[in-house]
């Protein structure tokens, strides 16, 4: 990579215009933002600076291009940043058109300045001038040039990237300041709207989600983060309970069929996105029940049914075609291809459950059961018989589910073994901490080793004491058996729930769809192509367990990817901003503290008693005033 | 009550209070476009900016929306925080040289402001009627137009809902530019492009409220309509 002429990024400058700059000079070095293989770019304004890589690029240019980007949006609500912006634009054609005065370059200065140090939000603050002011101020003599009519001012088509720390870390690249400030407008239905554009379930994600988001929120670090989820929550429990308005139909009806294995959210949106597209879409479910793991892996009190219920039927309202039951196994690709189906996307999840590694697990005497089973049987209305004790071994939310579960189901006791300590668990702080009260004991740095038996029926587990190791390859602390620490852990019933694979079984014989060493769906990391063409995979199945936002996002992508293949057009992925820092802004502001509104939780001793949602959302003035908190950090950037 | 230093002065501040409020009850004038007593603030035309000291340095804040807290020291007459305000008023006029609220204000704090104008009622989107409307009323019938990523370069405006207006004219009252007009001819008035019923008094025979806002006002408080049918002279 050839090393920058200049760049000012996040305040550093590096000027190598005349001459090699000294020290690290390569975008990559300089955290900004750097050309993608095979991407042309000349010179790049970013709300955090201005990279010029090629020294003849067309600076007064391109700050016109991104003038009229930060113009798109800007909110317009405060007195200083579109109007600054326009006066700025306003400036910029005049100096061109060889009217301006003298002190126009100065009054653009001022204006950039002014606009940092006091726009109201964090747009205003961060990015609406931030590159203009350094593009006037290091490459002053090229806008002067254009006043003296020696350049031209051109109105250029110029690549540009929206982003913000929030949209960043989600998945699914979801429109957070935008969907905010709609919803602190009073605007839900249209927030939702917005939401629905690349998460088609927001009442099941504005529940159930890990919300990265709230980790990457820039106001943790003054008040905490804005609640995120329940804002998303709050757009479709507002619109649900005004009846709840339908999604639109598609623009045109094409000919080619695509079929979906799996109406989990992996499957769902690729199959809503590909009918939005006019695909007629058939979803092959092999369960009685529409959802994957939002349906048989995360219970009532966290989802409730009639909600994910909603979302799939208005999914299924669009002409999309769910059929229960119905199993392709073993799947025939070529019979499916007989029928009309010209591609296939595989989105069969992760529903069943790895071994842990202790002796006795093998024993079918139903004392031991994996946790993704145990959910899906009391999804599917098999509800456990309650004993008197029950283990469950593992530190995800998984293990967290079954054990909130059986306190529901009547079990006296309920104890989780892990092998780490609450540090590393990788469940939620809220689950760990709604379980806490409804009783789950915890015991931790704890593996289990053998399962022991009396008579045919557990009795209890045998365990050894762990500590804590070096840092693995997930970054947590490695858990190191304790020799000769073996203790005994009395119980009825063990639930495993230290992870899970697909079941792969129905690609077995015809369908020659390689997998993985893992056991996972070999699937093209852009594309989502199998090995076999016409064969798309992804989800859990794929990636392995992982979230249902990512799931949703592997949907919408790979109906992008399907869709290209069917039209046998050439498919371009989406622009990765991974790795650089959207967190960095130069001017921050004075902000005054506000915590985020609190929601109410059902009392511990209620919650026990059924499967009744533990969390209330906010009301509509509730969720209208933290939308309120939201800085709006969007982050812009445009190249050429 | 809190601690707080204006302008170098011990002040002692109500809890809950605002910068502005504090600041104005000291008798120092700092003129607002788009702040009401009544509504909550929003921060939005930046003329209410000070400079306060936070982990050890002078920031610009707008004190509308600015919440006192313990020993907050506060400075009003800074050149940062006058130049932040003047920048403000010079870019509001740039943009609404018609707008005599706005001129007013500019000139005061030092912009070059033309002796003649063109009388224009501009909304220069203060805010003002949508938070009246939805804070002080209650009916939301004006909400901000959607902004942000994916939308195009259309200005800002406000969205009216025709029938959640009750024709109440608190927006009329509280607009500082003349942009939302209202007009009551006899039995008619009109309020964005909307024509109300006016109500007659029971008693005196007097139009006196729109029929909607009355009720509005009787589904919100359950006192039945025709006890709402007299004027509040004849009441």
């Amino acid at each position: 990579m050839k090393p920058v002429a200049f760049s000012s990024w996040n305040g550093k400058i590096v000027d190598g215009r005349k001459g090699q700059p000294k020290g690290k000079a390569k975008a990559a070095d300089l955290g900004c933002p750097v050309p993608k293989e095979g991407q042309k770019m000349s010179a790049l304004l970013g709300w955090n600076g201005l990279v010029i890589l090629d020294k003849d690029a067309d600076i007064p240019s391109l700050t016109l291009a991104y003038l009229k980007e930060a113009r798109k949006l800007s909110c317009g609500e405060c007195s200083v940043c579109m109007i600054g912006i326009d006066r700025v634009t306003a400036l910029l054609k005049e100096m061109a058109a060889g009217k301006a005065d003298k002190g126009a370059l100065g009054e653009i200065e001022e204006i950039a300045k002014g606009v940092a140090k006091n726009a109201k939000c964090n747009f205003g603050r961060a990015s609406a001038l931030t590159p203009v002011l350094d593009a006037v101020k290091h490459c002053k003599a090229d806008f002067l040039a254009l006043g003296k009519g020696a350049r031209k001012l051109e109105e250029k088509a110029c690549s540009v990237a929206v982003t913000a720390p929030c949209m960043q870390a989600c998945p699914a690249t979801l429109d957070i300041p935008g969907y905010i400030e709609l919803i602190r407008n009073g605007r839900f239905s249209d927030s939702l709207t917005l939401i629905r554009e690349r998460c088609i379930l927001p009442g099941v994600i504005g529940r159930a989600c890990t919300h990265p988001c709230e980790t990457a929120c820039v106001r943790n670090d003054l008040d905490g983060p804005l609640a995120i989820r329940l804002l998303k929550r709050a757009a479709a429990d507002v619109d649900l309970q005004a009846g709840g308005c339908g999604l639109p139909a598609p623009k045109e009806e094409k000919k080619q069929k695509v079929a979906v294995v799996g109406a989990g959210p992996a499957g769902l949106a690729a199959a809503y996105r590909l009918r939005q597209l006019g695909y007629p879409v058939t979803v092959f479910e092999a369960l009685p029940k529409a959802g994957g793991m939002a349906a048989v892996g995360i219970p009532d009190y966290r989802l409730p049914k009639d909600v994910l219920n909603h979302e799939i039927d208005l999914i299924r309202r669009t002409g999309v075609d769910v059929k229960l039951n119905s199993p392709l196994s073993p799947l025939d690709w070529a019979a499916l291809q007989k029928q009309g189906y010209g591609a296939l996307y595989l989105a069969v999840g992760a529903h069943v459950g790895t071994k842990v590694g202790c002796g006795g697990e093998d024993v079918k005497d139903g004392g031991f059961v994996q946790g993704a089973e145990f959910l899906r049987k009391a999804s599917l209305g098999e509800k456990a018989a309650p004993r008197k004790k029950v283990v469950v071994i593992g530190g995800g939310n998984v293990a967290l589910d079954c054990a909130r579960t059986c306190v529901r189901n009547g079990f006296k006791e309920v104890e989780i073994l892990y092998r780490r300590s609450r540090k590393e668990m990788p469940a939620s702080a809220t689950e760990i901490e709604e379980a806490v009260e409804e009783g789950v004991k915890f015991t931790y740095l704890v593996a289990p080793a053998n399962i022991l038996r009396q008579g045919g029926k557990v009795t209890g587990v045998e365990c050894l004491k762990m500590k804590l190791g070096e840092p693995d390859s997930s970054g947590r602390r490695r858990p190191i058996p304790v020799k000769g620490s073996e203790f005994v852990v009395k119980t009825d019933l063990i639930i495993a729930a230290t992870g899970q694979k697909p079941d792969t079984a129905f690609l077995a014989g015809k369908s020659k769809v390689a997998l993985t060493d893992w056991g996972t769906i070999q699937a093209d990391a852009a594309t989502f192509q199998t090995n076999v063409p016409g064969v798309f995979s992804g989800g859990d199945c794929v990636s392995g367990p992982a979230t249902l936002i990512e799931a949703l996002d592997a949907g919408n992508k790979a109906a992008k990817s399907i869709d290209a293949f069917l039209a046998g057009t050439p498919f371009a992925p989406e622009l990765s901003l991974a790795g650089l820092d959207t967190k960095a802004q130069r001017e921050k502001g004075y902000l005054a503290k506000e915590a985020a509104a609190e929601v109410s939780l059902m009392d511990p001793k209620e919650r026990k008693t059924g499967f009744a949602e533990v969390e209330a959302g906010y009301t509509a003035a509730q969720a209208m005033k933290e939308a309120s908190r939201c800085l709006r950090c969007y982050r812009l950037m445009v190249w050429e | 009550m809190v601690a707080i230093t204006i302008d170098g002065r011990k002040v002692e501040a109500k809890d809950n209070s605002t910068v502005l409020d504090n600041i104005r009850n000291q008798g120092i004038t700092l003129p607002t476009l788009c702040y009401h007593q009544e509504v909550s603030p929003f921060g939005a035309c930046r003329l209410c900016t000070v400079e306060v000291k936070a982990n050890g340095k002078w920031q610009l804040a707008t004190s509308c929306d600015t919440p006192v807290t313990k020993g907050l020291e506060v400075r009003t007459g800074s050149e940062a925080a006058k130049e932040a305000r003047a920048l403000a008023a010079k870019l509001l006029y740039s943009k609404y040289p018609g707008a005599k609220a706005v001129r007013d204000i500019a000139g005061k704090l030092g912009v070059a402001v033309a002796a003649e104008a063109e009388d224009e009622n501009p909304c220069i989107l203060c805010g003002l009627c949508v938070r009246a409307c939805r804070e002080v009323v209650g009916a939301n019938a004006l909400t901000f137009a959607d902004r942000g990523l994916g939308r195009d370069l259309e200005e800002p405006k406000i969205d009216f809902d025709p029938d959640a207006c009750i024709g109440c004219g608190s927006c009329a009252f509280i607009c500082p530019t003349g942009y939302v007009c209202m007009e009551t001819t006899g039995d008619r008035r009109m309020i964005w492009d909307k024509v109300f019923k006016m109500a007659a008094c029971s008693v005196c025979g007097r139009y006196f409220a729109p029929e909607d806002q009355l009720a509005f006002i009787s589904k919100q408080t359950g006192v039945p309509l025709s006890a709402l049918k007299v004027c509040v002279s004849c009441r």
